[in-house]
C-alpha cells in the first residue's frame, strides 16, 4: 500500500439491510447477513491502489448490521471548488476531468463502477490532485442489494440508472430488481459535476428529486443537452465562453444514449486531453514479493544518491503505509465508533426506546417506528492522529529506519532501545496491542520481508522473538520458504471444472471456522472452494480428507486477497507437518504418529500415561483430529496463529510436544475421571491458556532427543536442491531428523506391531554419543546448538549383568541390572542401584540393554512407577561397540 | 434473494481466437456465458491447459479473451441500459411513478432527504434522565423515587385497609342476612343484598383506582418537570434552585413490610448459578442461573427500605434503564390482551404498587398493543389471500383469528416496557395454550418458537438478561409429576441452549445472563434434580485452578 504522506485517514458508516425473517438458504442452513456478504466483497479493494483513488483500508461490523469504512481521506474536495462564485479556468476542469477519468479507468479495469460519484466523492490532495473516494460502495452492496438506501446523490444519476429503477427497501417483492450499471453511468456523472464546474453552481439543487429525475430523462428528447441545462440554470454565457475541447469534453459525457456515450477509458484517449494527457504518465502498480519479474527492475536512483537521505521534516511515521498507519492508531487506543459518535454521525437511541409492541410466531414484529438512527449519514469523518503521533513522538528515526547488515543487532540502537528489549519479555498478547513495540516489529519485519528471500535467515531469527500481526501472513509464507510466481501456477490449475470431491467441501465449507466474519462471508466461501478444489487437483496423489478444510483456515485468513499465496503456503506446510497424512489409505501413516505420540506422553508425563492406558483412552480417540488438521479443528483462529507461530519455526516432531502439553493442561481432569467423562470431556475440547500451551511444549521439546520422535513415514529427506546460497542454515530445532545424513548409528525403521509394543521411545546411538558428550574418532552429526537443556540431564543405565559392564560400558553410564531391581510385580524393590536411579529421576535414562526386549521390558517397568523420560537405545549396546567408545573401568582399589 | 429473480438472463457468446503453428492455422472457439462469473486469469489458465495450447499464443490469447470480455460486457451493458429507456419512451414504465419511487427511496432511507424528526418527548427525556442517573445528582433522583414510592404504597395501604373494612362490614351484614334467611327474608332478599354488597365494593375500587390514577398521574408529571429542571440547573450551576437534597421520607409501613420480607425472603432461597462456554472453536461465555421463584418476586419491590440492598438493586435497574444491557422477563399469559384475570391481573397490581415515571400506565400501553395487534391482524390478511390455506391446523388457526383478531394466538406475544419494576425492564408477553400442560410438547410447539422470537428480539434490543419460565408454566397442578417436570426441563433447556448458539451469530457472540425460573411449590429434591440436569446439558466451564502442580 501506499504511504500515508499528507493524507488522513477518514471513516464512514452504513447499516446493511436486515433481513427477512427466518429465511433458510437453499443449504438449509441460515442467511448470512448483509453486512458479511459486504464485509467479504470489501476485501479486495484493499488491493486497489492508484494515485487518483482513496486507498480502503478496513471495514468493521458493529452491532446491529452497522458497517464502518476506513479509507484514505482528505479534507478537500470539488464541493469546495464549487462554492466561489468565479468560474474554475478551463485549464483546472480539464485536469479534473483527466484525473477523474483515470481513476475510472483503472476501477473498470478491476470491474467496478463508481455509481456515486458526486462533489464530496471527489477529493483534492495538498497538490491539488483528484482522489477519487467511495468508489468501492456500489460494488461492496453488490450493487445495492445488501443496503436499504439507493446509492447515487440524485443530480448525478445517468438517465439509464434512473430507467433500471430502484431497490423497494419497504416492500422487495412490488418492484423489479434494477440491473447493474456500467462504466457509462460514471461518465454521465462526470459530466454533471464537470458542467457544474465550468457554470461555477450546483445544478437542479432547488426543486424536488422526482422532479429532478424527471427532467434528466426528458433531456433525452433535447438535441443540445449542455445548453439545455445552461439555459436551466442562466448561465448560458458561462458555457458558451468555454474554449472548444471543454464544450466538447462535455457534449461527450452528456450524451443521452449510453451506446453513443464513450467509457472513462475511451475518453482518456481522446483528443479533447491532447494538451495534457503529456504531463501523465501510466501509473504501474509495484511489483508483489513472488513473481517472475525483478522487482528492482523500474528503481530509479536519483544522481546524487544523497538527495534519497535528505530528511524531509521529521515526520516518519508519514512514510508508513496507510494500513500500518491505521493498524497503529487502532493499538493507540483509536475506536472507531466513538469517534463517530463524538461527530454525532451515530446517533443511537436507548433499545428500550425502540421495542416492537408485538411479534408474531413467525419472527415479524410491528409497532416499531423507523429509527431515524438507522438512516444514511454519507459524511466521512476524518480520524484524528494525533493521539497515535502524541504516542509515538519519543521514537527516533531509527526505529523507522533500522539498519538490516548487521545480524548481531535484532532491535534497532536507540533511546528506546532498553525499554523495547524489556518489552520482549513481556506475555505476547501485550506485545502484539504495544503500540511502539509494534511500530518497531512491523518496520523490521516489513524491511526484512521486502529483502526476502535474502533476509530469509533474519526472517527466522526475529520470528523467533514474535511475529507482528499485521504482517502475519507474508511472514509464514517467508518460513514456508514460499518462492517464485505463485499467481501463474495457481492460475494455471484448473478450479472450475467439477471433481468428485465437490460435494463433500461444499459441506465441510459452511462448517469451518463459521464465528468468523471473513471465512463465513459468500466470498470467502468461494475462495475457500477454489483454494482447496486447487490442493486437491493439484495433487493427484493426495485425496481430500475431511480436516483439509480446516488446515486451509488460517492460511486463507491470513491472504484473504491472495488466494494463490494460500495455497502456496498451504502446500508447502502439508509436506512438512503432514507428510502423507492425505494419502488415500493413510492408516499406516496415522498408526505410526499415534504410537509415536503415545511414547511420548509415556516419555514426558508417566503418571498420565499409566492412567489414560488404564482406561483404555488412547490417542486414537481424540488425537486425530488435532495431528490431521495441525490442531485447527480444535482451536480458535485467533489461537492458531499463536500456536503455529511456533510450530512454523519447529520441525516436524512438535506437534508431539503440543499434544502432550494440551494433554498436562488438562491433567488434573484427566486423571480424575474414568473413561466417558473424558470422552466427553474431549468431544468439545475445554479452553486451553495457549501462550502456557506454546510455552510448554518448547520445554518438552527440548527434553526430547531428537530421535526419539522418529518416523519411517515422515518426509524423506529432500534433495538438496534448495541450499542455493539463500537457503536457511538449518538451526538446531528446526532441521529435521531425517534430512541429517543417514549412517550406521541412525535409528533402523521398526515393525508397526514393534512399535506398538513398546511404551518408551528409542533413541539413536548419535542422539546417546551426542547427548552424553561423548567424543569419539568421528563426529557423525553436528548440529549448528545443541540445548543447553538435556546437556547434563542425561543418564545412561547399563542393565546388562556385572560381568558384562565391567567389560566395557559407556563412560558416565552406571549399571542397574535387570534382575536384581523389580520384584515379581514389577514393583521397584528397595536395594543400593534403585536409589542411585531414583536420584537421577529428573533425568532422560537410557536403557542399554544388550537384548532389546530386555531394555524395553525394563523401561516399560520404570514408566509403570512413574519414571519420567525413559528411551531406550536403538539397537542396543552393541550398537556402540564399533565406535570403539566403550571404556574398561580401572580397577577400584 | 432478491438478486436472484433479478439478474439478467445469462447469454451464450463464443469467443474465437485464430493462431498459427508452424504451418498449421488454429481455430479455438469457446462459447461462454455471460455476464462472466468467473476471473477471466482463471478462465485463461484453463483454457490453456484443457486445449493443451502452445506457451508462445500464451500471452496473445489472454489479451483477446480480455478484450473480448471486456467489448461483450459494454455491449450487454448498453443493451440493457438502452431497453430500460425504451421502455420509458414507449410509456411501459411510467416516468411518474418511476420518479416517485426514487424520491421515497431517498426521503426513506438517507439523512439528507428525509424529512425533519419531530421532536420527540420520551427521548429527550430519557437522555435527559440517563446523564443524571450516570452523575452526583443520581442519589437525589433514587431518594425522589423512593419517596413517591412510599406515598402510594401509604395510599395503597389505605385502599386495602378500607377495602378490608368494607368486606368485614359486609361479612357481618351477610351473616346477619343469612341467619334470618327462611324466617323473615326471602332467597331472594339475600341475592339483593348480596348484588347491593359487590355493587359497593365496585364503587369503593374504583374510587381508589381513579385515585390512584390521579395521584400516579401527579406524581410523573411533577418527576418529569423536576428532572428537566435539574438537568437544566447542572448545566448551569450559578442559577441553581433546587440544589437541596432530598430526604428519604421514612415508611410507616415498616413493620409490615418486615414481615412481607421475611416471607419473601424464604421463598426465594433456592437459587444456583452456573457459568458456561458455547461454541465449537470460538466459546463465547454466558451466564445461567436457576432459580426457584414466584414470576413476579421480580418484579414486586420490597415493601421495606431495609437498607442498601434495596436501593442498591433499585439504583441498577435504573442505571441501565436507557442503557445497552436491559433485562427482560417472559411472562405466559393467554390469548386475550388485557389484564382481568390471573397472572395477568396480579402482574398489573405489581406494576401499580409504584409510580411509572418513565413509560406509560401499564392499561395504556395494552391499548396500544391491542390496536397493533388489529393492525397487524390487516396486515396479514391482505397479504395472505391469494395463499390456500396449507393444513388443518392453519385452518383453525385463521378460524380463530377470524372470530376474534383482537386475540392472539400462541407462540405470539406482546412487550410492555416498565421503569418501576424492581429488577425487570422489559415485559413479554408470551401467549401459551394448554398445550403447554400436555407431556409430549415438541421443540416445534409454538411456545418454543416464542422464545426464540424472544430470544431474537434480545438481541436486537440489547436485553441482556432474560428471565424464563423453565417449565413453562407458573402454577404447579396434578398431572405436572416429576418426569413430567424432568422432560420439560430438558426440552427448555435443550432448546435455549439451540438458540443461544442461533444468537451467536445474529449478535457476534455478547455475554448474557439467562435465568431459568421454576415455580414456588415444586420441592427442594426436584429443585436439585435439575440443577444437576443443567450442567450435562450445558458445557460448564472448568473452574480456574490457581494451585497447579505442574
Amino acid at each position: 500500500m501506499q504511504p500515508l504522506t499528507d493524507a488522513e485517514l477518514g471513516a464512514f458508516t452504513f447499516f446493511a439491510s436486515p433481513l427477512p425473517h427466518d429465511v433458510c438458504g437453499s443449504n438449509g442452513l441460515p442467511l448470512t447477513p448483509n453486512s458479511i456478504k459486504i464485509l467479504g466483497r470489501f476485501q479486495i479493494l484493499k488491493t486497489i491502489t492508484h494515485p487518483r483513488l482513496c486507498q480502503y483500508i478496513d471495514i468493521s461490523r458493529g452491532k446491529h448490521e452497522r458497517l464502518v469504512v476506513v479509507a484514505e481521506h482528505y479534507e478537500r474536495s470539488l464541493k469546495d471548488l464549487l462554492k466561489p462564485v468565479k468560474p474554475i479556468s478551463s485549464e483546472k476542469v480539464l485536469q479534473v476531468a483527466y484525473e477523474v477519468l483515470e481513476g475510472l479507468a483503472f476501477i473498470n479495469r478491476h470491474g467496478l463502477v463508481h455509481r456515486a460519484l458526486s462533489p464530496h466523492n471527489v477529493l483534492l490532495d495538498c497538490k491539488g490532485k483528484v482522489k477519487l473516494a467511495n468508489f468501492g460502495l456500489y460494488y461492496m452492496t453488490d450493487q445495492g442489494a445488501d443496503v436499504d438506501f439507493p446509492i447515487g446523490y440524485p443530480s448525478y444519476l445517468a438517465p439509464e440508472v434512473i430507467a433500471q429503477g430502484v431497490f423497494q427497501s419497504t416492500d422487495p417483492s412490488l418492484s423489479e430488481v434494477p440491473l447493474p450499471s456500467g462504466p457509462k453511468s460514471d461518465v454521465w456523472s462526470l459530466g454533471v459535476l464537470l458542467f457544474e464546474l465550468c457554470a461555477g453552481r450546483r445544478i437542479l439543487q432547488n426543486i424536488e428529486i422526482s422532479q429532478r429525475l424527471k427532467f434528466i430523462i426528458t433531456l433525452g428528447c433535447m438535441d443540445d443537452i449542455v445548453t439545455v441545462l445552461a439555459e436551466e440554470h442562466g448561465c448560458l454565457d458561462a458555457i458558451k465562453e468555454l474554449p472548444d475541447n471543454v464544450l466538447l469534453l462535455l457534449r461527450k459525457c452528456l450524451t443521452f444514449l449510453p451506446s453513443k456515450r464513450v467509457t472513462p477509458a475511451q475518453l482518456l484517449e481522446d483528443t479533447v486531453f491532447e494538451s495534457i494527457s503529456c504531463l501523465y504518465t501510466l501509473y504501474k502498480s509495484p511489483v508483489s514479493l513472488f513473481s517472475s519479474s525483478l522487482r528492482c527492475a523500474h528503481l530509479q536512483l536519483p544522481d546524487d544518491i544523497n538527495e534519497l537521505c535528505k530528511v524531509d521534516g521529521e515526520n516518519f511515521l508519514n512514510e508508513r503505509s496507510v494500513d500500518e498507519v491505521y493498524h497503529l492508531w487502532c493499538l493507540a487506543g483509536g475506536d472507531l465508533e466513538k469517534e463517530l459518535t463524538n461527530k454525532g454521525i451515530i446517533q443511537s437511541k436507548p433499545p428500550v426506546c425502540t421495542l416492537p409492541n408485538f411479534i408474531l410466531e413467525d419472527g415479524e414484529t410491528f409497532g416499531q417506528g423507523r429509527d431515524r438512527s438507522f438512516l444514511l449519514d454519507d459524511t466521512t469523518v476524518t480520524l484524528s492522529l494525533g493521539q497515535l503521533k502524541n504516542r509515538l513522538k519519543d521514537v527516533g528515526g531509527e526505529a523507522y529506519y533500522p539498519l538490516l547488515e548487521d545480524e548481531q543487532t535484532c532491535l534497532p540502537q536507540s533511546i528506546s532501545n532498553n525499554e523495547l528489549s524489556a518489552a520482549t519479555s513481556l506475555p505476547l498478547i501485550i506485545r502484539e496491542r504495544d503500540t511502539e513495540y509494534q511500530l518497531t516489529r512491523i518496520v523490521l519485519f516489513d524491511r526484512l520481508l521486502k529483502a526476502y528471500p535474502y533476509k530469509k535467515n533474519q526472517v527466522w531469527k526475529e520470528a523467533r522473538v514474535d511475529i507482528p500481526p499485521l504482517l502475519r501472513g507474508l511472514a509464514w509464507a517467508a518460513l514456508l520458504g514460499i518462492e517464485g510466481d505463485i499467481q501463474r501456477k495457481y492460475e494455471s490449475i484448473d478450479k472450475d471444472t467439477p471433481i468428485p470431491t465437490d460435494r463433500q467441501i461444499e459441506v465441510d465449507i459452511p462448517r469451518c471456522h463459521q464465528y468468523d466474519e471473513l471465512l463465513s462471508s459468500p466470498q470467502g466461501h468461494i475462495k475457500f472452494r477454489r483454494v482447496l478444489k486447487a490442493w486437491v487437483v493439484s495433487h493427484p496423489d493426495l485425496v481430500y480428507w475431511q480436516g483439509l478444510d480446516s488446515l486451509c483456515a488460517p492460511f486463507l485468513y491470513l491472504n484473504f486477497n491472495n488466494e494463490a499465496l494460500a495455497y502456496a503456503c498451504m502446500s508447502a506446510f502439508i509436506p512438512k507437518y503432514l507428510y502423507n497424512f492425505f494419502l488415500k489409505d493413510n492408516s499406516h501413516v496415522i498408526q505410526e504418529y499415534l504410537t509415536v505420540f503415545s511414547q511420548m506422553i509415556a516419555f514426558h508425563d508417566p503418571e498420565l500415561s499409566n492412567h489414560l492406558n488404564e482406561i483404555g483412552f488412547i490417542p486414537d480417540l481424540y488425537a486425530i483430529p488435532w495431528f490431521l488438521t495441525m490442531f485447527t479443528h480444535v482451536f480458535p483462529l485467533h489461537k492458531i496463529f499463536h500456536l503455529w507461530d511456533t510450530l512454523l519455526l519447529g520441525n516436524s516432531s512438535f506437534p508431539f510436544c503440543i499434544g502432550v502439553a494440551i494433554l498436562q493442561q488438562l491433567r488434573d481432569r484427566l486423571l480424575a475421571n474414568g473413561f466417558n467423562e473424558c470422552i466427553l470431556l474431549f468431544s468439545d475440547l475445554p479452553e486451553i491458556d495457549i501462550e502456557r500451551c506454546v510455552r510448554e511444549s518448547i520445554i518438552l521439546f527440548c527434553w526430547t532427543p531428537k530421535s526419539a520422535t522418529y518416523r519411517q513415514h515422515a518426509q524423506p529427506p529432500k534433495p538438496n536442491s534448495d541450499s542455493n546460497g539463500f537457503g536457511k542454515t538449518a538451526s538446531f530445532y528446526s532441521s529435521e531428523y531425517q534430512d541429517l545424513p543417514n549412517t550406521d548409528l541412525s535409528r533402523e525403521p521398526l515393525k508397526l506391531s514393534e512399535l506398538k509394543a513398546e511404551v518408551s521411545p528409542r533413541i539413536s546411538a548419535e542422539d546417546l554419543i551426542d547427548l552424553c558428550e561423548l567424543t569419539g574418532p568421528s563426529h557423525f552429526k553436528t548440529p549448528v546448538k545443541r540445548p543447553k537443556a538435556v546437556k547434563t540431564k542425561i543418564i545412561a543405565v547399563d542393565i546388562r549383568s556385572n560381568e558384562d559392564f565391567s567389560r566395557g560400558h559407556i563412560p558416565g553410564s552406571i549399571n542397574v541390572p535387570y534382575s536384581s531391581v523389580f520384584g515379581p510385580d514389577g514393583e521397584l524393590l528397595q536395594c543400593p542401584s534403585t536409589n542411585t536411579l531414583s536420584s537421577y529421576k529428573s533425568r532422560v535414562v537410557v536403557i542399554l540393554s544388550n537384548i532389546t526386549k530386555h531394555a524395553a521390558a525394563f523401561a516399560a517397568h520404570l514408566v509403570k512407577v512413574n519414571f519420567l523420560r525413559v528411551c531406550v537405545l536403538d539397537g542396543g549396546i552393541n550398537k556402540m561397540k564399533p565406535t570403539g567408545l566403550l571404556t574398561v573401568p580401572s580397577p577400584q582399589i | 434473494m432478491r438478486k436472484a429473480k433479478g439478474k439478467p438472463s445469462t447469454t451464450e457468446k463464443e469467443f474465437v481466437f485464430e493462431f498459427k503453428a508452424g504451418r498449421n492455422h488454429c481455430v479455438l472457439k469457446v462459447p461462454l456465458q455471460f455476464p462472466v462469473q468467473e476471473n477471466v486469469n482463471d478462465l485463461h489458465g484453463r483454457l490453456m491447459l484443457l486445449h493443451k495450447i502452445p506457451c508462445f499464443v500464451e500471452k496473445g490469447l489472454k489479451n483477446k479473451l480480455l478484450a473480448f470480455v471486456e467489448r461483450e460486457t459494454l455491449e450487454d451493458y448498453d443493451r440493457e441500459a438502452e431497453a430500460a429507456l425504451q421502455r420509458i419512451t414507449t410509456g411501459e414504465v411510467d416516468i411518474n411513478k418511476l420518479s416517485n419511487l426514487w424520491a421515497k427511496a431517498y426521503t426513506e432511507t438517507t439523512l439528507e432527504h428525509a424529512r425533519p424528526e419531530e421532536p420527540s418527548w420520551d427521548e429527550d427525556f430519557a437522555n435527559v434522565y440517563h446523564d443524571l442517573i450516570h452523575s452526583s445528582a443520581s442519589e437525589t433522583l433514587l431518594n425522589l423515587e423512593h419517596n413517591y414510592y412510599v406515598s402510594v404504597s401509604e395510599l395503597i395501604s389505605e385502599r386495602d385497609m378500607e377495602l378490608k373494612k368494607l368486606q368485614e362490614r359486609q361479612a357481618a351484614e351477610m351473616d346477619k342476612v343469612m341467619q334470618e334467611l327462611g324466617k323473615t327474608l326471602s332467597d331472594q332478599d339475600v341475592n339483593t343484598v348480596a348484588a347491593q354488597h359487590f355493587e359497593a365494593q365496585q364503587v369503593l375500587e374504583n374510587k381508589w383506582a381513579s385515585e390512584l390514577k390521579q395521584v400516579t398521574g401527579i406524581q410523573k408529571q411533577e418527576y418529569q418537570e423536576w428532572v428537566v429542571k435539574l438537568h437544566q440547573d447542572l448545566r448551569n450551576p450559578n442559577n441553581s434552585t433546587i440544589t437541596e437534597e432530598i430526604k428519604v421520607q421514612p415508611g410507616q409501613l415498616s413493620e409490615a413490610g418486615e414481615m412481607g420480607a421475611r416471607v419473601f425472603e424464604e421463598h426465594r432461597q433456592l437459587e444456583e448459578s452456573f457459568t458456561i462456554h458455547l461454541g465449537a472453536q470460538l466459546k463465547t461465555m454466558h451466564n445461567l442461573r436457576l432459580v426457584r421463584a414466584n414470576v413476579l418476586d421480580f418484579c414486586r419491590h420490597r415493601r421495606h427500605g431495609s437498607g442498601g440492598s434495596v436501593k442498591l438493586r433499585r439504583l441498577q435497574t435504573a442505571f441501565s434503564l436507557y442503557s445497552s444491557s436491559l433485562c427482560g422477563l417472559v411472562l405466559l399469559v393467554d390469548n386475550r390482551v388485557n389484564s382481568y384475570s390471573g397472572i395477568k391481573r396480579d402482574f398489573a397490581t405489581v406494576s401499580q404498587e409504584c409510580t411509572d415515571f418513565h413509560f406509560s400506565r401499564l392499561s395504556e400501553q395494552l391499548e396500544v398493543v391491542q390496536q397493533v395487534v388489529l393492525y397487524a391482524r390487516a396486515q396479514r390478511s391482505s397479504k395472505q389471500q391469494p395463499e390456500i390455506p396449507r393444513n388443518g391446523s392453519h385452518d383453525e388457526k385463521t378460524k380463530n383469528v377470524e372470530r376474534n383478531p383482537s386475540n392472539i394466538l400462541p407462540g405470539e406475544f406482546y412487550i410492555t416496557r416498565h421503569s418501576n419494576l424492581s429488577e425487570v425492564h422489559i415485559m413479554f408477553h408470551l401467549c401459551v395454550d394448554d398445550n403447554v400442560r400436555s407431556a409430549n410438547l415438541t421443540a416445534r410447539d409454538p411456545a418454543i418458537m416464542g422464545l426464540r422470537n424472544i430470544l431474537k428480539v434480545c438481541c436486537t434490543h440489547d436485553i441482556t438478561t432474560i428471565t424464563v419460565p423453565l417449565l413453562l408454566v407458573h402454577d404447579m397442578s396434578e398431572e405436572m409429576t416429576i418426569p413430567w417436570c424432568l422432560k420439560r426441563a430438558e426440552l427448555v433447556f435443550k432448546c435455549v441452549k439451540g438458540f443461544m448458539m442461533e444468537m451467536a451469530s445474529w449478535d457476534g457472540g455478547i455475554s448474557r445472563t439467562v435465568q431459568f425460573i421454576v415455580p414456588q411449590s415444586i420441592s427442594e429434591e426436584m429443585f436439585y434434580q435439575l440443577s444437576s440436569m443443567l450442567p450435562q446439558i450445558f458445557r460448564v466451564s472448568s473452574t480456574l485452578t490457581l494451585t497447579s502442580k505442574r
